[in-house]
């Protein structure tokens, strides 16, 4: 069976795990900004590009996911190709969380770390999947 | 970390059980019981931050302080881990001023201000708001009035006493200023600030009032001044025989204002005065007050709570009326005490009263000379007028602003009468001649904790008398007479007050049961 199947299932899984913990993310990330503001002084110059930031990740997370996901099950290359070029933008995005928000809490680190790992993972098992496709 | 040390008060000493102390040597360390200082940390709230713990070893003999700098790591998930904000963990340092970024500063936190530059102000004022005439121009408290060159300017002295002309009169602010100025007889009529058109010339904005001359008075070089009456003419500084006259000594502002912050009336008051050759600089007096249009001018010693320094007001109540009359502003009828004259014999200072000012306590008094001719209902009766004066009032307002027609707002005077002697020598029916009047005025704080207002809850006024034995023919004898009021705060500690929790108020509409009721 596996000759005649391209589409990788681990990247399939990955994507359904990813967009579970996305939603997570998103709430848990909103709430801390919340909890942040509350608890420290967040004068709203400062608050505003964080927000800004994670509303544009949160939009830019759904055409990703469903674009890699409809190129794997395809098995096309062009929307697996774009949907590679998104993760980029969303690994940048997740690397302000880590490095550039104005209070960076532990649970950031956690969060924003798996997040990475996943983003990593999913771009290695993206390529393989190209050159499986092309190929 | 290591060097913050919140127990090292003294300096080049050792505290006491302060283990973080420099100054302190082993032995010092030995004397010490425990640390008052166990450990200096940064902000608690960060991920990982050093922390110096400091301790005592009591067991080693003699005691020692054991110093430790570790990592302390906050175990909560919520920690601080990194911050790009600079202002977040700890205060910064305000700009410091340079030449470079003075003008922003200026702008950014100056306000309207005592300033020399009058051009720049004007530029401001026409760039942000045309002056228009048919808009009202409403003032608020402490802003400076507006001209229509600049500002209504009240010289006062700065620094020194001699006058500056552009302190800018505020609103609503009562102001009363001397300065010096310095004049010659040659060029008198040059100094403007000497003439009486400087102060009239411009027009107070808010529909351009201008300001009239209420009254002229001339002072005379004696002193005497005379008020000049009729007309309003200007009297510009002329050189008459070496000496020149109308010069301006004094000017009094008086505006009206409606109740929705617009002038409506300015009014000025001159004296005028008379300068010689000899004279190298003169004394100006001027002085601004406002009144607001249409209301009587009571003046009010506070509002609500009386002021530090405010007459007492005070009334009667008059017969058939059931309200106290308040005849405070009539200075026949105020609170007031016996004023302490240079002359110290009582029968001569007739009249000479002082008002109780709130908050003063005061005590004057005069010495009486007896003769034995003195009869003694006669004398005690004139000094009982000479203690109380003309007219005593009967009431006191509990507040500075109380009115006339609110009764439950003003407190009745008690009066007590003691005897010197004490009270076995009342059976004996001999003159009793009142000698020393004792006011005591209790006042307690009211209303919130943090702006008390000063409420007057009871006046006692004592008459203290004394037995008056007749003196042999030819013999006189001074006793001294005395009247005092005292001010004492009754206050009973704050008590927190909560809002009322707020009820439920259900209730069936009127036609609930229409078709039955």
């Amino acid at each position: 069976n596996n000759s005649s199947q391209l589409s990788s299932l681990l990247l399939q899984m990955l994507f359904y795990v990813n967009g579970v913990y996305y939603i997570f993310y998103f709430l848990a990330t909103l709430t801390m900004i919340v909890y942040k503001s509350q608890v420290f002084s967040y004068p709203d110059d400062f608050l505003a590009p964080d927000l800004l930031v994670l509303f544009i990740m949160a939009i830019l997370e759904v055409p990703r996911l469903y674009l890699g996901s409809k190129g794997n099950l395809t098995e096309e290359e062009a929307p697996l190709g774009l949907s590679l070029v998104l993760t980029l933008g969303s690994v940048v995005l997740a690397v302000y969380f880590l490095v550039w928000q104005t209070y960076v809490l532990r649970a950031d680190i956690i969060l924003n770390a798996l997040l990475l790992s996943t983003y990593g993972l999913e771009s290695g098992l993206k390529v393989m999947a190209i050159a499986a496709f092309v190929s | 970390v290591t060097r913050l040390c919140v127990c090292d008060l003294l300096v080049a000493q050792c505290d006491i059980n302060c283990c973080c102390d420099p100054d302190c040597s082993a032995d010092e360390f030995s004397l010490f019981t425990t640390c008052s200082v166990p450990i200096v940390t940064g902000d608690s709230r960060l991920c990982s931050q050093k922390a110096a713990v400091y301790s005592l070893d009591v067991e080693a003999n003699p005691p020692e302080m054991i110093f430790k700098l570790i990592d302390q790591v906050n175990p909560s998930v919520f920690c601080i881990h990194a911050t790009n904000y600079k202002q977040a963990l700890s205060f910064i340092s305000p700009e410091m001023p340079t030449s470079e970024n003075f003008d922003r500063l200026l702008k950014q936190f100056g306000s309207a201000a005592f300033s020399a530059e009058l051009d720049s102000w004007d530029m401001n004022t026409d760039a942000q708001n045309p002056p228009d005439a048919n808009e009202t121009y409403r003032y608020e408290y402490g802003v400076p009035i507006q001209t229509v060159d600049a500002f209504l300017r009240l010289p006062s002295p700065v620094l020194s006493s001699w006058c500056s002309d552009a302190n800018p009169a505020g609103f609503l602010v009562n102001q009363v200023t001397k300065c010096t100025r310095s004049v010659s007889v040659e060029n008198c009529g040059d100094i403007q600030a000497l003439s009486m058109l400087f102060y009239i010339n411009s027009s107070i904005l808010a529909v351009s009032v201008n300001i009239t001359v209420q009254s002229i008075a001339v002072q005379s070089p004696n002193g005497t001044r005379t008020l000049l009456n009729g007309d309003d003419v200007l009297r510009l500084p002329e050189i008459v025989e070496e000496l020149c006259i109308n010069i301006v000594l004094g000017v009094s502002y008086h505006i009206t204002y409606t109740d929705a912050g617009e002038i409506i009336e300015a009014a000025a008051a001159f004296v005028l005065g008379v300068i010689n050759k000899e004279a190298l600089s003169i004394q100006q007096s001027f002085e601004i007050s406002f009144a607001q249009a249409n209301t009587e001018l009571v003046p009010l010693s506070g509002n609500p709570g009386y002021v530090i320094g405010l007459p007492i007001r005070a009334g009667y109540r008059p017969q058939g009326y059931p309200f106290p009359v308040d005849r405070s502003s009539n200075k026949l009828s105020q609170l007031t005490l016996l004023q302490s004259t240079s002359s110290q014999e009582c029968l001569a200072v007739q009249g000479a009263r002082t008002p109780i000012l709130f908050g003063y306590n005061m005590v004057s008094g005069c010495t009486l000379r007896i003769t034995a001719a003195m009869k003694c209902k006669p004398l005690a009766q004139t000094l009982l007028d000479l203690l109380k004066g003309q007219s005593f009032p009967e009431y006191v307002a509990s507040f500075g602003n109380s009115h006339a027609q609110d009764v439950l707002d003003w407190v009745p005077i008690t009066h007590l009468y003691l005897s010197e002697q004490g009270i076995y020598n009342t059976f004996q029916s001999s003159c009793q001649i009142p000698v020393s009047l004792e006011i005591e005025v209790k006042w307690t704080k009211y209303g919130s904790l943090v702006n008390p207002q000063a409420r007057i809850v009871n006046v006692t006024a004592t008459i203290t008398t004394t037995t008056l034995k007749q003196l042999p023919s030819g013999r006189e004898r001074t006793i001294p007479v005395m009247s005092s009021v005292v001010f004492t705060d009754v206050s009973s500690p704050a008590v927190p007050g909560y809002k009322a929790w707020p009820t439920i108020n259900l209730k069936l509409p009127f036609d609930f049961f229409f078709p039955f009721v």
